[in-house]
């Protein structure tokens, strides 16, 4: 699975709809809150991973990958 | 119809950056210093964005400042003998040795633009690598957000998630490009008196591992937004020449990526062993042995490699895991999910497969970095040429230090506004098909054409059938792609492009009737010697390709020549 938000611990910011390289995340503008619009395009670099204020944000492998 | 009828935007500038990676920004921002106003369009987010998206470990190609043609040419020759890999051969040797002369001067360059080049005792460390030569071990985790902040800082118009699709030519000049919001869908027209390209090259023509006929299909190692080949495909689209389209390189694709990232111990010029599957040792960089590895392939043995660390002591293994942090910081928490012990397990790649065209394909340029389209530059990867951070750095500086002389003498840019409205309708069009295909479908077929039909040992019919169903595909689903939203009209663009590229890769494959480098051809096993130093030149001519050979430029500089920078 690529990035999956754990939305208790969300806040909000916006930082991996803002950053993530491969436009990954949709912003829902009724809740503010960031989604996984296109998570089969997700590269697993881990830009949201790292660049998420809360850690928010987990990131695994697909069984694609092994 | 009025360009501001047919546009939702109109940007007016002098320099147009495309791509705000290790060679834009710099590009963008010396420009800037000479009082020039500068805008730069970038597809992702500039702070995190392109192959150093996640940071980078080495500044490759950091070569000692002020040397000459000849002592840069036996310096290449001291890492790669006889070899020469990316060197002179591909590329105006001018311009190429003028990119590596002034990789240094261009790390004074970055430190002005608040890029950390020291380490916390404030020293630069040297590093010996194994496969590039000389270059600078960098804390790098945070360059992007760095550069990024020395753009804007130097006032360049930055336009975050702009795709520019095609550029505007009148009179054979480059006057600019059209683009698209990939948030908005804002079609913008962007007017500039000369363009810089700055893309990544192109990894997309080809499968990624594991090329599983399911989803994630963007399993790269470098950033798949980037080597979607927009850069090349632009320029041919323009009339720009690319050169060498026939070379692609192997040894990248990476089963293990982001377990333990493959640049990481190479990078801190650290011994790793590489293995066959039963541990039997293989030397150097195999990759790059084209005639070795098309027997290999010839024979259906397309077995992996791996890298092993497990012989090296602690101290070793505590400096890859620095170079981690630096460069791909996900590598941990991965490696740790999947149980993998980068001490002790095997690091898997597919070392004979083509992985990407890059080093030698590209757009070709002058030795002032000029294409054959007057007003169109190149830097960083998408030129011919290239492959390590410094050319990158130092081209896109070199660019900007310079392209004032240019804009200065240029008129003012005239757009033709038929072209403009001829062009949005071809743009626009995945986004009124109903009950298409999708971007990723058609992307996965023209990959696994490349994959069938080109791959690493070449042969005439293969190349043929290939050129065929290409051809085929193109023109049965290309006017059936279909895009939901701005963000999937991004991709339906990126696959334009990776079939034009494709295209060009196949018939490059096909003229050049003979081995030579990464070119391997069953059919023509030995190197044409009336081929010596000729490049492949392919360009769009009145609608029509145009694909010949050329011989290269001469060095223009004497041997004791020295960069002033």
């Amino acid at each position: 699975m690529p990035a999956k938000i754990e939305y208790k611990k969300c806040i909000g910011c916006g930082r991996c709809y803002d950053l993530c390289p491969l436009d990954v995340f949709a912003w829902d503008e009724e809740k503010d809150i960031p989604v996984v619009a296109y998570e089969y395009e997700c590269w697993h670099c881990g830009i949201c991973w790292m660049e998420c204020p809360k850690r928010a944000i987990d990131i695994t492998y697909p069984a694609s990958f092994w | 119809m009025a360009l501001e009828k047919i546009a939702d935007r109109i940007v007016e500038t002098d320099v147009l950056v495309v791509g705000g990676g290790i060679a834009g920004c710099p590009a963008a921002a010396k420009a800037a210093e000479h009082g020039l106003k500068v805008t730069l369009a970038e597809k992702a987010k500039t702070d995190r964005s392109g192959s150093a998206a996640e940071g980078i470990d080495h500044y490759g190609g950091a070569f000692p400042r002020g040397m000459t043609p000849k002592e840069w040419q036996g310096y290449i020759d001291s890492f790669s003998p006889g070899f020469a890999y990316g060197a002179a051969p591909w590329a105006d040797p001018t311009r190429f040795y003028r990119q590596y002369a002034n990789g240094m001067w261009a790390v004074e360059e970055l430190e002005k633009l608040g890029v950390t080049m020291r380490w916390t005792d404030g020293e630069r460390r040297p590093c010996d690598c194994h496969h590039e030569g000389p270059f600078l071990r960098v804390h790098w985790q945070n360059v992007k957000p760095e550069m990024a902040a020395g753009v804007r800082k130097r006032g360049v118009n930055v336009l975050e998630r702009t795709m520019v699709v095609d550029l505007l030519t009148n009179n054979g000049v480059v006057t600019g490009a059209t683009a698209i919001d990939t948030r908005t869908g804002e079609f913008i027209v962007i007017k500039s008196k000369a363009v810089v390209i700055a893309t990544a090259a192109c990894s997309r023509v080809i499968n990624p591992e594991t090329p599983l006929p399911w989803k994630y299909k963007f399993n790269y190692h470098w950033c798949p937004s980037s080597v979607s080949g927009d850069g090349w495909a632009m320029a041919y689209r323009a009339g720009a020449e690319l050169s060498s389209m026939e070379q692609a390189e192997r040894g990248g694709r990476f089963r293990d990526d982001k377990v333990m990232s493959f640049g990481n111990h190479g990078n801190e010029g650290i011994p790793a062993k590489r293995l066959t599957w039963d541990g039997e040792e293989t030397i150097g960089r195999p990759g790059f042995r084209s005639r070795r590895f098309a027997e290999i392939q010839r024979q259906g043995r397309d077995e992996p490699r791996y890298i092993s660390l497990e012989h090296l002591p602690d101290d070793y293994q505590k400096r890859v895991e620095v170079a981690f942090v630096d460069e791909r910081l996900v590598s941990f928490k991965i490696a740790e999910d999947r149980g993998f012990n980068p001490r002790t397990h095997w690091y898997e790649t597919m070392d004979n497969r083509v992985n990407q065209l890059h080093v030698e394909p590209g757009i070709y340029l002058d030795a002032d970095f000029m294409s054959s389209l007057p007003g169109l530059y190149a830097v960083g990867d998408c030129m011919a040429g290239n492959h390590d951070v410094a050319n990158a750095a130092a081209s896109g500086f070199l660019v900007g230090d310079s392209i004032h002389e240019f804009v200065n003498k240029a008129s003012e840019p005239v757009i033709d506004e038929a072209r403009v409205e001829s062009l949005k309708q071809i743009s626009l069009a995945p986004l009124g098909v109903k009950d298409g295909t999708e971007p990723m479908e058609l992307e996965s077929a023209v990959r696994y054409i490349c994959d069938r039909y080109v791959g690493v040992a070449r042969a005439e019919g293969r190349l043929r059938e290939g050129l065929r169903r290409l051809g085929s595909l193109k023109r049965e689903f290309l006017p059936q792609l279909v895009a939901k939203n701005p963000h999937y009209l991004m991709r339906a663009l990126e696959v334009r492009n990776v079939m034009d590229i494709a295209e060009l890769h196949i018939q490059a494959c096909l003229e050049r009737k003979e081995t030579r480098m990464a070119h391997t051809r069953l059919d023509y096993p030995e190197a044409d010697p009336s081929l010596d130093d000729m490049l492949l030149f392919q360009r769009l001519e009145n609608g029509k390709s145009v694909i010949e050979f050329r011989k290269r430029a001469p060095m223009a500089l004497p041997d004791d020549h020295k960069e002033e920078r």
